[in-house]
């Protein structure tokens, strides 16, 4: 029993194993291509495609720190010095509220989150746009810098190149998971 | 403000740079120096914030020495952010998250020492 149990089973197993192993490689070569970059998306950015994860980690941090140092400044203007230029500091405060929203978005990364973050991070980069526009073309209606004036040339650019980056994060891992939806059934 | 402490926060925040980077090169996750810099460095912030809010009167500007309290508390958010996200992801945007916190912690230092200087 004991020599007649192991031939079957060994014999079973490596049998079943290559015929699905070879039908299964010939079956899924239609879309082994997106199942491939759905992988790889999943593998950089963790175990599902998340926004608050690998790469998305750092956005999160980064769009952290300019939420804090948004509410910082936004605060202090207002309580200190409002009536210096009351339209810039009002726009200091609406951009702190957006990257608090884009923060929390890109960081809880569920599907209404994300929708949300993706509205925040329209919303910026028209901010950055317009307001920037308007800073070099009328420099008299912003007395005092806000963050988004001269394109976010205070805070080395960066205003104005994370909500690019931060749509396109969005679109990527959006794709991703749209694919993976679509290859796990 | 205070030279030395404002020296050695720069030069510990320079090494926990370093340290991510090399980290990252080798793909390396976070691990027990790193998290000791990283808490070296956030005593030394809450030296400075003692230090700090004891010279604040110094300050003649109301609205200066605001900037000045403000970027004291601010720092100290910094480390302890990035060592929880470096300890939750598993891939080297850890690390990345990290070289980056370390980076901004020594601009903050030298942000602070700019508003010493320029207003006392």
């Amino acid at each position: 029993m004991s020599d007649t149990q192991p031939a079957p089973g060994s014999s079973g197993s490596s049998g079943s194993s290559g015929s699905s192993g070879s039908s299964g490689s010939s079956g899924s070569s239609g879309s082994s291509g997106s199942a491939a970059s759905a992988a790889s998306a999943a593998s950089t950015a963790g175990t599902a495609p998340h926004t608050g994860r690998g790469p998305g980690r750092l956005l999160v941090a980064i769009y952290g720190l300019l939420a804090l140092a948004a509410t910082g400044r936004s605060v202090l203007q207002i309580t200190e010095y409002f009536d210096r230029a009351p339209v810039s500091y009002i726009l200091s405060a609406l951009a702190a509220v957006i990257y608090i929203v884009a923060t929390v978005g890109l960081a809880r990364g569920d599907r209404a989150s994300v929708r949300v973050a993706r509205i925040a991070l329209t919303v910026e980069l028209i901010g950055v746009l317009v307001v920037g526009t308007i800073s070099y073309a009328f420099p008299s209606a912003f007395p005092d810098k806000t963050v988004w004036s001269h394109f976010g040339s205070g805070y080395g650019y960066v205003p104005l190149v994370l909500p690019i980056v931060g749509l396109w994060w969005i679109r990527r891992t959006s794709a991703a998971s749209s694919t993976a939806e679509v290859t796990t059934p | 403000m205070l030279q030395p402490l404002t020296v050695a926060l720069l030069v510990a925040s320079g090494l926990l740079g370093v340290l991510a980077v090399h980290h990252l090169v080798r793909r390396r996750l976070v691990d027990d120096p790193l998290i000791i810099t990283g808490g070296v460095i956030e005593l030394a912030l809450l030296v400075q914030l003692v230090v700090g809010l004891a010279k604040a009167s110094a300050i003649a500007d109301g609205a200066e020495r605001a900037t000045f309290i403000a970027y004291l508390f601010t720092v100290l958010v910094v480390i302890p952010a990035t060592i929880y996200i470096s300890i939750k992801e598993k891939t080297q945007w850890a690390m990345a998250v990290v070289a980056g916190g370390a980076l901004v912690v020594a601009i903050l230092v030298a942000r602070l020492q700019q508003v010493w200087s320029l207003n006392v």
